[in-house]
């Protein structure tokens, strides 16, 4: 029977599991932000079109071979049709395009202006052109400059091209000094749809390995990759964690009880609080997300010590429900004090450490009710022998130790002191050190970024405006202002959505500005006076100003399904029914000097995300310490009317405060950044710390009774050890921060609950009479 | 072919003559060509405007008389690109590259040679029609440029000292 509820609750946790959808990326995780453009970057990073962006590098082998395996990427990508944009090279502008938009430069090119079409100004247009038909950028001018004399055409490339470094090695993008072969790709599905970034990255891996590779390496970034590979390293970190503590538990487990029976008994609460806990959160939250996952998976090592505490507590002879009630009293207390402590996390107000806590506290409850309702009957159904407590003789000198305990103050009082001194430990300023997303891949995005020239999405300007021509003339009318800061240094450039389709308002403007026929062929015939030009030589420049009289306005929607409007997608979008036209800024020296140019301009707003979200975690961060102070008021409150003792309360207070100081300033010492997690992770340890004080402080027990207890709580501890233990191997920062503090501190938990709340023993070896 | 892989260098004066669809009448330049093997070629023109071009593998130093000098990358402007193979492949006797890019058709004797070169890239041929060498030994006497829209670039090179 027992067996058969074991294999179901291992079932009904799989069938949970496998119904919760596991989500990972960071701005699930994040709180909305403070300001309404913070608000609208945040959803803007979490679905808009700059989270489907994949960075690609290939490197590792000859120029010549990097730029064939680039050219066949470039072109087997776009077939997929799951990319909204594939550039590595100069075929980016495809001919019709690039026809059809030279077609419009003078509406589009911030060169085609009333003054260029003055006698004066083609005359000396006239002149530069016989100069450069004479040099060596003959082909060039011949092919461009007769039609386009005023260079139009040119100063709109130039506009484009942007911050772009790299140079072109046989038809492919290469990394300036450097050879690694760059090609940007846009998937057509947002950033945060796993599945479908599973399948972009898939497809670019296909696409490498179908152009025959040979020695050369693959390199992928971007906020899609890193979805991916959060996910990813998450998944592998839980899966080797959950298979590797389970059997490392186990054997622990089989070498203190001897019984698969008392195995499969202790497995069943566990199991059932991890997939209770799963659906609540997927319940409250519509997905579960992998660092509460990852986190959750690792309370296996506390609500193990429930049904661990409960069998390790049981006489010989003694019937189930008679231990329950012989440890009733601590048990209850250690679970509402424990289950008080995370639940406190829920009202934090930052959604992913809500999370946390609802998936802590409901499963800590839930291996609890299971532990107290259904492992007495289990025991008695499968008539589960009690454990032996063994010969309690090795007892009284491990007690003895109690008789030097204050010296055990010793390492607190250091502690304290050291704290004192620095200041307190540090904080973790820098959302990063919250995300999964290992610093390597993080690392790679920014070098493949720069080497791009692809923005950061850390500095920006949100414009906003009732429509996309409100968006784009705010922008113009800022350009120049962002011209005057560049000039001064305050910013190294910033890429926007004017740049790259001017306003209906411009090129209307631009349109009016053109001569009519004739009178363009009258001063273009008087500025080329005694200059050697054919009177035909510049017929298809009369022509392309003619039409551009009769051309319509080019809208952003005339774009759509083109390489131009798949760059200016993530540049002017519609969002709630207003328009938005965000602007990157590259190399931001002066901050205050931007602020200051833009303060008091309607619709434009200054976001710097790394404050932002810095601002966030430092006001999160504070009022952590309120939740904590409060948590701990409730929790004294708890003991206080559960124990009333004052003498106990104190010792087992004591010895929580002492684990958790000690292992702060171990922490501090090792060179942490404390960050919300580790808060946790430190919730986590006081609700370990006060289960061992609570058992280690029942009073009025017998040496048996306390050998029992000191040998299930050391099994228990022992646990802790083992789960955490491994996830301080973790790839993922934060699961690895959670690993390292929670096992410092059990082991202090141990050791200063062992020391400070159990009963100094009586002289004369008094524990050994009976 | 192999012959001209085995000059490591060459000084030469040209005189070029330049007749464009556009312009009225021919254009002229003078001054001097230098090469090394494999890759670096110099045009210094010195009338009638100074101007100095630098070519090194794929990067271009261009000077218009005082103007700053633009750096180009050949492989960002095929038209330029094309010009500089058929002046330069020659001249490194590597004809496998030349057959990369061209057709090619050699006539004459060793003394008097013409090599034929036409683009095999359809973009390059929709700029470049033709290219016609023509020269003895291991030395190119006259360099013929035919654009496809009529632009004619005439070469002579006589080696310098």
């Amino acid at each position: 029977m027992l067996a058969a509820l074991a294999a179901a609750a291992l079932l009904l946790a799989a069938v949970l599991l496998l119904a919760v959808r596991v989500r990972t990326d960071m701005a699930e995780f994040l709180p909305r932000g403070e300001t309404e453009a913070a608000r609208l970057v945040l959803r803007e990073a979490r679905a808009g079109a700059a989270t489907g962006l994949i960075l690609v590098g290939i490197e590792g082998a000859p120029p010549a071979d990097l730029a064939r395996i680039s050219r066949a990427m470039a072109e087997a990508l776009p077939a997929t049709g799951l990319f909204s944009l594939v550039i590595g090279g100069e075929a980016a502008l495809p001919e019709a395009e690039g026809a059809a938009l030279f077609a419009r430069r003078y509406l589009l090119s911030p060169a085609s202006t009333a003054e260029a079409f003055t006698e004066p100004a083609l005359r000396a247009d006239l002149e530069a052109l016989l100069r450069q038909l004479g040099s060596s950028m003959a082909p060039l001018a011949v092919q461009f400059g007769l039609a386009d004399p005023p260079g139009a055409f040119l100063a709109m490339l130039r506009g484009w091209a942007g911050s772009s470094s790299v140079r072109v090695v046989e038809g492919a993008w290469f990394a300036a000094g450097q050879d690694r072969a760059l090609l940007l790709a846009r998937s057509r599905a947002g950033g945060m749809d796993i599945p479908a970034q599973e399948a972009a990255t898939a497809a670019i891996q296909a696409a490498f390995l179908a152009a025959s590779p040979g020695p050369a390496r693959l390199l992928v970034a971007g906020p899609a990759v890193f979805a991916r590979d959060a996910a990813r390293a998450i998944r592998g970190d839980v899966e080797r964690i959950a298979l590797l503590s389970t059997g490392l538990v186990a054997l622990l487990l089989w070498w203190r009880f001897r019984s698969a029976l008392v195995l499969a008994a202790i497995a069943v609460p566990v199991v059932l609080s991890i997939a209770a806990a799963a659906l609540v959160v997927q319940l409250g939250y519509g997905a579960l997300h992998g660092v509460a996952l990852g986190f959750g998976i690792t309370m296996l090592g506390v609500s193990l010590d429930y049904p661990v505490l409960m069998i390790g507590h049981r006489k010989a002879g003694e019937p189930a429900m008679a231990t329950r009630a012989r440890i009733g009293p601590a048990f209850v207390l250690a679970v509402i004090t424990a289950t008080l402590g995370l639940a406190a996390m829920v009202f934090s107000g930052f959604p992913g450490l809500s999370q946390l806590g609802v998936f802590s506290a409901a499963g800590l409850a839930a291996a609890a009710l299971a532990t107290w309702w259904l492992l007495p009957r289990l025991v008695v159904a499968a008539e589960l022998a009690p454990v032996s407590a063994g010969n309690p003789a090795w007892l009284a000198p491990v007690e003895g130790l109690r008789r030097w305990r204050l010296l055990g103050l010793l390492p607190v009082l250091a502690a304290a002191l050291y704290l004192a001194a620095r200041g307190g430990p540090d904080w973790e300023g820098d959302l990063q050190s919250l995300s999964p997303v290992p610093a390597a891949s993080r690392a790679l995005d920014a070098e493949l970024r720069a080497q791009l020239g692809a923005p950061e999405v850390t500095q920006l300007l949100v414009i906003q405006g009732a429509d996309a021509e409100a968006v784009l003339r705010r922008q113009e009318e800022l350009w120049p202002v962002l011209e005057r800061l560049r000039a001064a240094g305050a910013l190294a450039g910033a890429e926007l959505a004017a740049r790259l389709l001017p306003s209906i308002a411009t090129q209307e403007a631009r349109r009016a500005a053109l001569p009519a026929p004739g009178e363009l062929a009258r001063r273009l015939a008087a500025a080329g006076a005694g200059l050697p030009f054919r009177p035909d030589a510049f017929a298809p420049f009369l022509q392309a100003v003619a039409a551009s009289r009769d051309l319509p306005p080019l809208r952003p929607e005339n774009l759509a399904g083109t390489p131009l409007g798949a760059r200016l997608e993530p540049l002017l979008f519609q969002r709630e029914g207003r328009w938005h036209g965000p602007v990157a800024l590259r190399g931001v020296h002066d901050a205050a000097a931007i602020r200051a140019a833009l303060d008091g301009r309607e619709g434009v707003v200054y976001v710097d995300m790394r404050q932002e979200l810095g601002g966030i975690l430092a006001r999160y961060t504070a009022q952590a310490w309120h939740w904590l102070g409060w948590t701990g008021l409730l929790v004294l409150a708890v003991l206080a009317a559960g124990l009333r003792d004052a003498g106990r309360v104190v010792r087992v207070l004591g010895s929580v405060v002492a684990a958790l100081l000690v292992a702060v300033a171990v922490l501090t010492l090792a060179g942490a950044r404390l960050s919300l997690l580790h808060l946790v992770a430190l919730q986590l340890v006081a609700g370990i710390g006060l289960d061992y004080g609570l058992f280690f402080s029942r009073p009025l027990l017998d040496a048996e009774e306390r050998a029992r207890t000191l040998r299930t709580l050391v099994t228990c501890n022992a646990m802790t050890l083992l789960t955490f233990g491994l996830l301080a191997a973790c790839q993922t920062p934060l699961l690895r921060d959670i690993g390292w503090t929670v096992a410092i501190g059990a082991v202090l938990a141990m050791g200063f609950g062992f020391l400070f709340a159990g009963e100094r023993p009586a002289p004369r070896g008094a524990g050994q009479r009976r | 072919m192999a012959r001209m892989a085995a000059v490591p260098e060459r000084h030469e004066s040209f005189r070029e003559e330049r007749r464009l669809a556009a312009l009225n009448f021919p254009l002229v330049m003078t001054g001097t060509l230098r090469y090394r093997r494999p890759a670096h070629l110099e045009k210094l023109t010195e009338t009638p405007q100074p101007e100095s071009l630098v070519v090194e593998g794929d990067r271009v130093e261009l000077t218009l008389g005082n103007e700053p000098t633009q750096i180009l990358d050949l492989a960002r402007a095929p038209e330029l690109r094309v010009l500089v193979d058929a002046v330069r492949a020659p001249l490194s006797g590597d004809l496998a590259a030349l057959r990369r890019s061209f057709a090619v058709r050699a006539t004459g004797t060793p003394d008097a040679w013409v090599l034929e070169l036409q683009p095999l890239e359809p973009r390059a041929a929709r700029f470049l029609r033709a290219v016609r060498l023509a020269g003895s030994g291991t030395n190119v006497r006259e360099t013929l440029l035919l654009q496809a829209n009529g632009d004619v670039h005439h070469m002579l090179t006589r080696p310098l000292p």
